[in-house]
Parts: structure tokens; C-alpha cells; sequence
């Protein structure tokens, strides 16, 4: 063997282990090797964690330094693969008491151990950290901290609920843990949650230095005592209750009830301070055990992979970096777009015809970052960059040196085409990407328009857009991978989840909640109240019920399109006569003067609703829970799977990201494919085959294939 | 001309030009510091030329008062119009020329071999202008911050006294000589007295600059230099000119009270400059380079002067800048096509045009033998002036000029000298070919 090779060996050999090197009186432990981008804690790297603690308490240093293997990077986590592994509630609970037992031998060591944090230090990571002495980080901006355990369901099981409890106080932790929050070292410092902050180049420098000062002070840590309120919340026995109460009923109001992890949370760190420490970190390594195996738990880690796929989109060949943008529109949809890009960096013109429209663009962006500065999420020349980054103007100017062209005027497909010309003459790039942000027309259409047809690309955001998470990225037929990894590029650097969909009509969102809509009208009409089938639906776990989200839609949208569905799919797709009639009535919903509701209450559009009925005649029996599920979750079911069957989409994946983050079906579900699996896909069927007697269309055959395989 | 021969590589050109709205001071504009309003301007020219940022290899921005956090604010605004960190950036200042000296300082480094792409232009908030604590209140502060003991501290505020919160107002201390003591309006007080310029002469030339500039309003010719802006606190978009007034009479200008001396003087508001806010960017760059990069040149710049004059009589600086520019290229009044003259003040703008008419004072004051000529009205101002846009100090000398070069264009080409007079006693003028 030559020595490169052995030096390759053995390099192999230390990957995914943890390494312990002496300097001098101190011992170095790094928790990966040297080449190691990514750190999370696998069986192998506990162990050999496990070994070196070992050997460092049988031939202990004066001080241990604990960091990462290299700037960037100290400990992501657990493996959230081996998360989704667990199947019983005991080998939870055993893997939770190994990892906890290994970090807490720390202790046991008689001299200071000092954790040098640079890069992600999360979950497990921190834990560990956690169970050091002192925590330094670095400022560099890859260091992220916390325990953001519960967004996967489960709940920090090495100790972190017990160790962050006693460090920072009950109000911090709880604010930390129960919404998996995590943050830069600046941010953790002034919560004490790390002891100082080091310039990244003198990280480990600080460290040692931290080190030296418990070794000539002959101490292994520092005296810790909480201050002001958070000491009197966390140890005065009816405060803390007050605490309790009002955080456990925030835990039971809106969706959060159907989250029992942030809940077991809540419970644990109470018990950090009102138990001995052996049975906090029991009870909280059976929470783990129980939380593991949650269904929950598995949904909530399938849709984290999920998104993870989704963020592997932008890396496609032929991604284009979008530095700067052209937006034509300056309503709510092309002003969103616009302040999300500029908030990202991107050099974004945005063009209207109106000036006041222009203003309230700006003034809109404003006062969001008025707030973020109040909030300190900013400073003020940070906002005034975003603000500096969106010129607004009637005059489109020169565009040969723009990345991307967007349009998001009205849904005029002639005024599209011109526009698209337009920026051609306008002299934009034949590489740059011609986006529309059209939720009914086809690209295709567009495409015609303009030489180049490849570069045309849908980008649908929802609206709004500052909120809604999801990007469908729209490939027409001659639309080029390059287009489409660009377009979902952008969409991940402005924080959004792309799923790229066919160009037909709806796309995949719209064309899923269709059906959903309509059969909620159908039994409006038939004389289901809106607050039943709203309350029906939020217990259900969408975040609201669909006669508020076709007022928030707007009757008006909604009509439109139904149109355009109808139009694609004559044969199954229908506009309710209550949509004509709500338009009709001026009850458009809360952009207007109300709709179902107004403000809370019964709107002017019960009026309509109740005319309707009458004229139908015979008031329908009110339906059960279930038969609303059947009757709208079902055959939402049957058009997933149908734009599945059409090619909307490629895989099922791409229908539980997709309806999670565009129409906020239940997260803890994992999806809409796999809580149809819950359900049985063969009830959904036999259900769907009853109702198309009567209405419906019929289970899809991609659904039917499905259940009987 | 100078150079007998035409150099392109040594010709700084002219390729494009946008200007906010001029804004009365305290009206639309005033949330808009200078930086805002120079960023503005730079990112505007920037994105209608499509030029590339990169690309420019010296920002040159003229400002006469910005505020303490911006001082250099030549490099703020280009940094926050998106220019690269690695092009460099100057403020340069010349009170009311401060606009044109960057044209100026352009040329000249161009001419100096350093570098061939200017960003350049002036900007003024006099909203902005601050009221500054005087001396003692400053002085108090640095003891109290100095104090360590009790006792000191105690001392350090006992010393304050009510007098000390009286404010400087820096735009009054701005518009004052310091060398004579004279208010800029005092200056033009002594040009009407010697040139005999009557108070109704005064307010005629007034009245002619408003609907001058009121016709070019109409006729959609600002619309054409004007980036609107939606300036901070991003609550409007501003989009015109709000000092013009079309309709103005000579009965409402007369009604006016000398502001200067009140007693027996004649300069008003109304035949005065206006106190406004206001930014002006232009893309220069050597005519050989802006024809390498498939741009058409504007305006040709031929020369460009300064001189200096008694600063009591300051508003005659055109009347020396003029005549010299002249002489440095071979050429006489008569064959210059357009002229702009800065209307800082009625009286002094008349003045010039009487000082460059006189033998007598050509003899005494520029060594000639017989008069510059007669600078005759129909060829000056033909869009109105300061009087009627405002006068933001930096952003006018480069206002000015593309105004001509705009005017100079529409009429299919041409010669044009722009000029300003200078408070502290200088002049500056610019000599400007648009080829047909």
C-alpha cells in the first residue's frame, strides 16, 4: 500500500467517530474526523464518545475542550433516519438513556470541560454541550443553537429538558423547547444559554482561555444562579404554577392540541425543578420512548424529509443564481414577491403603471420591517438594504443584465404574451428566466409568445405570499430542466418549499382543494351550517374550515376558478350555484364586506345561503363527522391521486409536500397519501364508489391500483 | 476650441441623465435624507441604461450639506444603489457649483488617464439642514462625560445655562458669507444697486421663470429628466415638481416684502431661488467608450472653468466665468446657442447679463477693451430657473447642465454654457456641444 492509500484508510476509519487528542495539560476531544462536514450522532459515534470518556477518566487532564471537527460544523443532532427506525416504546426509551448516560460521564471527569461551538449545535449537540461546563461559541454565522426536537414530535431525550430547565430558568427554556426554537450564539448568549460568544478565529483560543481560568480558580464549574424574574418563575412554587397554566392552555387552544410533544415538554421541564434529577431524566427518556413511536412522530420526520427533498431541487443542473429581478405587477402577489426577494438580497425592480400602487408596495414592505426592527429580528440598516433593494418604477428600464423577468399582473393571458415581448425588446438576457406567476393559464400558452420558449417558467406563489410556504414551480412542455431549477432555486432562497407540477389546469393545489371546496358548498347548501363544518374540519387539524377559507379566498377567486377546472375537467369538476350567487350578492368575503362571516359572526352571506336552500327545498339532515370527512377530505384524496395518474406530479411525495404546505393539510399526518394510507385506502374507495352513484365521479385507478396492491 | 483637435478618448460625454422631483423644502420630499435621494437617482440612471454597475470606475457626487452619518455620501448612496464595494467613490463640494464640479472633477480625471466611467451628480435635503447645539452646550456635555466624581459631575451641570439650547440654524449659517457677513440675499441687494435693477425688472424675470418652467411642465419636458420616487417614510410616490407656479402675476410678487433688507431692499421670496429638495444622476463617460459600449453620447463636454470674484459680489460669478470660457475656446457670445444661468437670485442673474453688456465694467473688471455682448433673454433660461424648480444647492449645477443638454438635443443640436455664481465669491461654467 502506498502511504496516500493508508492515509485514505485511515481517514475512512475515522470518519463518523469522535477523536480525542492531549495538548499538553488539556485533552481535545473533536466529535468527528477531520474531513467531517456534517456531525449527528450515530451508534458508532456515541460509543467511541463513550471510549474516550473513558480513558479521559482513568487518566484524566487538567481540562477537556469539546467542539466540532472542523470550523462550520459541532453536532446536528441524532440521525433523524435512526428517529424514524424506532418502532417499541422500550428501545426509546433505551436509546435515550444510553446517549444521556455517555454525555453525563462528563460530569463525573474532576476537571472543566469546555464545549467550543461553531456551526449547528442542535438538538443532541446541545445536549451534549448542555452537560459541559462552560459553552463558548463562535459568532460565525453557520453557528445555530436549540432543541428543536418537538417540530419532529418528540422531545429532547438526552437531558435537555432538565439541564436547559436548570440552566436558563423555566420561562427561557420553555420559550426554547416547546417551540423548538433555535438561534445564532448572540441570540443564546443573551439568554444564557452559551457562556460567551468568540470571534470564529479565536474560538478555540477562548475556549482554552475559559479552561485555564476554573483550573487556577481550582474549580470544575462555574457558580451558576438565575437572576430577576426568571429565577422567582422558576422557584417560587405558585408562580411557577401560573406559569404552567397559562402555557398548557396555549398548548390546548388552535392547532396546537393535536401536538402532544411541546405538551410531554412542558411537563419535564416543570419536573427539572420540582423533582430530584434521576427522575426527571427517567421520566424524560420514557417521554422520548413514547413520543418516538407516535404516529405523529413519523409524520411530522416523513415531511421533514420531505422538505429536505424539496430544498434538493434548487440544486439542479443548470440552476440559475437570480442576483437580479424585473417584477411587472405591483399588487399583493407581485409586491410580495418583490419584498421577499429584495428581504433575500436579490436586486429587484418592481413595475406597475399605477405610482400609488408602487407606494403601497413600499409602504407595505415598511411597516413588516418597522415591526422586524421593533422585534430586533433587524437592524436599521439592514431594513433599509431590503428597502434600498426594491426600486419601484413605472419605467421598466434596460433588462440586459436581469436573471430573472416576473409577471404577476391580472390573469389576462394576451396582456402576459405582450408583456413577455416586451421584456424581450426590453433586451433581457435569452438565458434569463421568464417566470409567470398565473395560477389558471397555461405557460404553454405564454411560451408562444416569446423566441427562447424554454426559459418560460410558472412560478405559482399563494397568496400571501410573506407567508404561504409553498412555490408550485410549473413546467410546461418545452420548458427546460435549467428554467425549473432555477425557478426552484428561488424559491428555496426565499425560504420557500417548490414541487414542480405539470402545466394543466389548477396545477396541483388549486386542482386538490377544488373538489374539497365544492363539496363544502354542496353541503352548505344542503344545509350544514359553516361553523359545524368549519369546527368539523379544525378538529380534523386544518388550520381553518373551508367556508372561512373561501371567504379569505375570495368568492369572487374561487368562481374563477372553478371555471378554469371546469373547463379542464368537464366531466367531474362543477362551479356551485352558491359561487354565482355569493358574486352576485357582492358577499366576496373578508377583502370586501364579508362573506359566510363577517368579522367573527354571520355574514351577509347567509342570506344568500339561506335563499338557496329554500329554493332547493327540504333542509338536509345535519351531516356526522364522518360523513364531512368522506364527503370533503375523500375526494380531495381521489384528485391527488389523479394529478398522480396525470403526471401533475411524479410521486406521492410531491402530493403530501405539496397539500401540507399549500393548503395546510394536517402536518402530523405526514401527508394526505399517507393519512389515506391511515385511513385505508380501501374505504376511501368503497366510500368514493357509493358516493358516485349519487354525485361524485369514482375512485381515480391510480387510487383503486393502489388499494387492492 | 481648446484642443485643436477632437481626442473621443479625451472627451468626457454625457449618456444619460434623471432627476428626482424638486421638492419645496418640508413638503413631499422631506422624510428623504441626501443619501436617499442620491441613491435614487444613481440606481435610476443605472437601470434605464442597463450600464453595469461594475463597470463605472469613479462615483463623483456633489453635496453641500449632508448630514454628520453620511459625510462622504458620495459612497453611501452608490454603496446603496447597488454599486460594487470596489469602485471608489468622492463627495465633492463647491457650495452652489458643488453639482457641476463633479462634471468637472469627471472631466478632469478622465483627462488625467484615471479612468474612462463616471457616476456622478448632486444632491441636497435642505429639509435635512439641522439646527446645531452650540459650543457651550457641547462643551458641557464633554466635561459631564469627563467628570469621574460626584463633585465634577455636579459642577459640570451646574455650569449649564439656559442660553446654551439656543440652536445654530445651519442653513442660515450656510447662506452666510463668513468672510463678509453678508446673507447670500445681501450680496444680490448690492448687484441691484450697482447695475440700477429694479425691483419690478426683478419680479418680471421671476414671473418669466415660472411660466417658462410651467410651460415645460405641460408640455411633459420634466417628465422626461424625472425618476419619481417614493421617498421614506414610504407613504407616497412623489412624481412632479411642486415650486412651479404657472399662474404667477406680477400683483402677487409685488405684495411680496423684501426679506433681506427689509426696509429698503427688493429681493423677496418670490424673486428668489426656492429652498428645495432634490437629486440629479448622470452616466459620463468618454464619448470613445460610451460608443464602445453601443451608447449614444448626449452632450459633448468642450471646457469647463472656475474663477474667483469679491465674495460681496458673488452673483456676478457667471459674468467673469462666462467671458473666460469664451476666450479659452475662440469663441464669442453670438455663437453659443442656449445659455443656463443658476437663478439664485432675479437681481443677480440681471446683474450679469447688465455686467457682461457694460464696456465699463468689462474694462475694469476682465481687462477687456469692449463689452462680452448682450446675453439675450429668449437664449437664457428657456425653461425657467431656480426661481420656479428650487435651488437644492449641490443638485442644481448638474440639473442645470443636462437640462441644457436635453434642451440642446430637442433642438437637433448645438453649443449651450451653463453657469453658476458661488457663494464665498467664485463662478463656474460648462461648455456643452450636442452634435446634430
Amino acid at each position: 500500500m502506498t502511504d496516500t492509500q493508508t492515509d485514505r484508510q485511515q481517514r475512512s476509519e475515522a470518519q463518523g467517530l469522535a477523536h480525542c487528542s492531549r495538548s499538553g495539560d488539556l485533552a481535545i476531544v473533536r466529535l468527528g474526523a477531520e474531513d467531517e462536514s456534517m456531525v449527528t450522532f450515530t451508534k458508532e459515534r456515541l460509543e467511541s464518545l463513550d471510549r474516550i470518556i473513558g480513558e479521559l477518566i482513568a487518566n484524566p487532564p487538567k481540562g477537556v475542550i469539546i467542539t466540532g471537527p472542523g470550523p462550520g460544523m459541532f453536532a446536528a443532532g441524532a440521525d433523524i433516519k435512526l428517529i424514524q427506525d424506532v418502532q417499541s416504546i422500550p428501545e426509546g426509551v433505551e436509546a435515550a438513556e444510553r446517549g444521556r448516560e455517555i454525555f453525563r460521564r462528563l460530569r463525573t471527569l474532576p476537571c472543566p470541560v469546555v464545549a467550543a461551538i461553531e456551526g449547528p449545535c442542535l438538538g443532541g449537540g446541545f445536549e451534549l454541550a448542555l452537560f459541559c461546563d462552560v459553552r463558548v461559541a463562535s459568532d460565525h454565522s453557520s453557528t445555530r443553537l436549540g432543541l428543536p426536537e418537538v417540530k419532529l414530535g418528540i422531545i429532547p431525550g438526552f437531558g435537555g429538558t432538565q439541564n436547559l430547565t436548570r440552566l436558563v430558568g423555566l420561562p427561557v427554556a420553555l420559550d426554547w423547547i416547546l417551540k423548538g426554537k433555535t438561534a445564532p450564539a448572540e441570540a443564546a448568549f443573551r439568554k444564557g444559554l452559551v457562556d460567551r460568544v468568540a470571534p470564529a478565529s479565536r474560538l478555540l483560543d477562548a475556549a482554552v482561555q475559559e479552561a485555564r481560568r476554573l483550573i487556577d480558580a481550582r474549580k470544575k464549574a462555574p457558580t451558576r444562579k438565575l437572576r430577576g424574574s426568571n429565577r422567582w418563575l422558576t422557584h417560587l412554587a405558585p408562580l411557577r404554577a401560573l406559569v404552567a397554566r397559562k402555557v398548557r392552555k396555549t398548548l390546548e387552544t388552535g392547532q396546537a392540541r393535536f401536538y402532544e410533544a411541546p405538551k410531554s415538554a412542558l411537563e419535564l421541564c416543570l419536573k427539572a425543578v420540582t423533582v430530584p434529577e434521576q427522575e426527571g431524566f427517567d421520566a424524560e427518556a420514557q417521554a422520548l420512548g413514547e413520543r418516538i413511536v407516535s404516529p405523529s412522530c413519523k409524520g411530522l420526520v416523513h415531511l421533514f424529509f420531505l422538505t429536505e427533498r424539496a430544498k434538493k431541487l434548487a440544486k439542479g443542473d443548470g440552476a440559475r443564481s437570480v442576483e437580479r429581478a424585473l417584477v411587472v405587477g405591483g399588487g399583493v402577489m407581485g409586491a410580495g414577491i418583490g419584498a421577499l426577494m429584495a428581504g433575500k438580497g436579490v436586486r429587484t425592480r418592481l413595475c406597475d403603471l399605477s405610482l400609488d400602487v408602487l407606494a403601497k408596495a413600499k409602504g407595505r414592505l415598511q411597516k413588516d420591517l418597522d415591526k422586524q426592527v421593533r422585534r430586533r429580528r433587524k437592524k436599521r440598516h439592514q431594513a433599509q438594504a431590503i428597502q434600498d433593494n426594491l426600486a419601484v418604477s413605472t419605467e421598466w428600464g434596460d433588462l440586459r443584465h436581469y436573471d430573472l423577468w416576473l409577471e404577476a399582473v391580472v390573469e389576462d393571458l394576451s396582456l402576459k404574451q405582450s408583456l413577455m415581448a416586451r421584456a424581450v425588446d426590453a433586451g433581457l438576457p435569452a438565458d434569463a428566466v421568464i417566470a409567470t406567476n398565473t395560477s389558471s393559464l397555461p405557460v404553454d400558452a405564454m411560451a408562444h409568445a416569446v423566441p427562447h420558449p424554454e426559459r418560460v417558467v410558472g412560478v405559482h406563489f399563494f397568496n400571501p405570499p410573506e407567508k404561504m410556504p409553498l412555490v408550485e414551480v410549473i413546467r410546461g412542455a418545452r420548458t427546460s430542466d435549467a428554467a425549473v431549477a432555477s425557478a426552484c432555486k428561488l424559491a428555496v432562497r426565499l425560504g420557500k418549499f417548490p414541487v414542480v407540477v405539470g402545466d394543466a389546469p389548477g396545477f396541483l393545489v388549486n386542482r386538490c382543494l377544488a373538489p374539497y371546496l365544492n363539496e363544502a358548498a354542496e353541503l352548505m347548501l344542503e344545509g350544514c351550517e359553516p361553523e359545524y363544518l368549519d369546527k368539523v374540519l379544525l378538529d380534523f387539524g386544518m388550520p381553518m374550515g373551508p367556508a372561512r377559507l373561501l371567504d379569505e379566498v375570495g368568492w369572487d377567486v374561487a368562481t374563477k376558478v372553478s371555471e378554469v377546472l371546469h373547463e379542464g375537467f368537464p366531466d367531474r369538476m362543477r362551479k356551485s350555484v352558491l359561487c354565482d350567487a355569493m358574486v352576485e350578492a357582492k358577499a366576496l368575503g373578508s377583502k370586501a364586506k364579508g362573506g359566510l362571516y363577517r368579522n367573527g359572526k354571520a355574514g351577509p352571506g347567509r342570506d344568500v345561503l339561506q335563499r338557496l336552500r329554500r329554493e332547493r327545498g327540504g333542509a338536509g339532515t345535519e351531516p356526522t363527522r364522518t360523513e364531512v370527512i368522506e364527503r370533503l377530505v375523500y375526494p380531495m384524496v381521489d384528485e391527488a391521486y389523479r394529478c398522480l395518474e396525470d403526471g401533475v406530479v411524479t410521486a406521492e411525495e410531491d402530493l403530501d409536500l405539496g397539500l401540507v404546505m399549500g393548503i395546510g393539510f394536517p402536518p402530523f399526518t405526514g401527508g394526505i397519501t399517507r393519512w389515506a394510507r391511515s385511513e385505508g385506502l380501501d374505504t376511501i374507495v368503497a366510500a368514493l364508489e357509493r358516493r358516485a352513484g349519487e354525485a361524485g365521479a369514482g375512485p381515480c385507478r391510480a387510487l383503486r391500483d393502489r388499494a387492492t396492491r | 476650441m481648446s484642443s485643436a483637435r477632437h481626442d473621443p478618448e479625451r472627451t468626457l460625454a454625457l449618456v444619460a441623465g434623471v432627476r428626482t422631483p424638486f421638492a419645496k423644502a418640508g413638503s413631499t420630499l422631506e422624510g428623504a435624507e441626501t443619501a436617499d435621494l442620491a441613491s435614487h437617482v444613481f440606481r435610476e440612471v443605472l437601470d434605464r441604461t442597463g450600464f453595469d454597475p461594475a463597470a463605472v470606475d469613479q462615483v463623483v457626487l456633489g453635496a453641500a450639506g449632508p448630514s454628520a452619518r453620511e459625510a462622504n455620501v458620495a459612497r453611501v448612496a452608490a454603496l446603496r444603489a447597488g454599486v460594487p464595494v470596489d469602485v471608489p467613490a468622492l463627495t465633492v463640494m463647491r457650495n452652489c457649483a458643488s453639482g457641476m464640479e463633479s462634471i468637472a472633477e469627471a472631466r478632469n480625471r478622465l483627462l488625467a488617464g484615471e479612468g474612462e466611467v463616471f457616476l456622478v451628480g448632486g444632491a441636497e435635503s435642505m429639509s435635512n439642514f439641522p439646527l446645531v447645539m452650540g459650543r457651550k452646550l457641547t462643551g458641557m456635555f464633554q466635561r459631564l462625560a469627563k467628570a469621574r466624581s460626584l463633585g465634577a459631575r455636579v459642577a459640570a451641570a451646574l455650569s449649564f445655562r439656559p442660553s446654551f439650547l439656543k440652536p445654530r440654524i445651519a442653513i442660515v449659517e450656510g447662506l452666510t458669507d463668513p468672510t463678509t457677513g453678508l446673507m447670500m440675499g445681501h450680496t444680490a441687494e448690492n448687484l441691484a444697486r450697482e447695475f440700477a435693477i429694479s425691483r419690478s425688472d426683478q419680479d418680471a424675470f421671476a414671473m418669466r421663470s415660472h411660466r417658462r418652467a410651467g410651460k415645460a411642465q405641460e408640455s411633459g419636458r420634466w417628465q422626461r429628466e424625472i425618476a419619481a420616487m417614493v421617498p421614506p417614510p414610504f407613504r407616497g410616490a412623489v412624481a412632479d415638481d411642486n415650486g412651479i407656479r404657472s399662474d404667477q402675476t406680477m400683483e402677487a410678487l409685488g405684495k411680496l416684502r423684501p426679506v433681506f433688507d427689509k426696509r429698503e431692499g427688493d429681493v423677496t421670496v418670490g424673486n428668489a431661488c426656492q429652498v428645495t429638495d432634490g437629486a440629479v444622476g448622470l452616466l459620463a463617460m468618454s464619448e470613445a467608450r460610451a460608443h464602445r459600449e453601443g451608447l449614444e453620447p448626449v452632450a459633448l463636454i468642450r471646457d469647463h472653468v472656475q474663477v474667483g470674484l469679491d465674495p460681496a459680489r458673488m452673483g456676478l460669478g457667471p459674468a467673469h466665468a462666462i467671458p473666460k470660457i469664451l476666450e479659452r475656446n475662440d469663441l464669442v457670445l453670438r455663437d453659443i446657442d442656449i445659455f443656463e444661468i443658476n437663478e439664485a437670485f432675479a437681481a443677480q442673474v440681471l446683474g450679469c447679463q447688465a455686467a457682461m453688456a457694460s464696456a465699463d465694467w468689462c474694462g475694469q473688471h476682465l481687462g477687456r477693451s469692449s463689452a462680452v455682448g448682450e446675453l439675450h433673454i429668449e437664449k437664457l433660461n428657456v425653461n425657467g430657473g431656480a426661481i420656479a424648480l428650487g435651488h437644492p444647492i449641490a443638485a442644481t449645477g448638474a440639473r442645470i447642465t443636462w437640462t441644457l443638454a436635453e434642451e440642446l438635443r430637442q433642438r437637433g443640436g448645438g453649443l449651450g454654457i451653463a453657469s453658476l455664481c458661488i457663494g464665498g465669491g467664485q463662478g463656474q461654467a460648462l461648455l456643452l456641444e450636442v452634435q446634430p
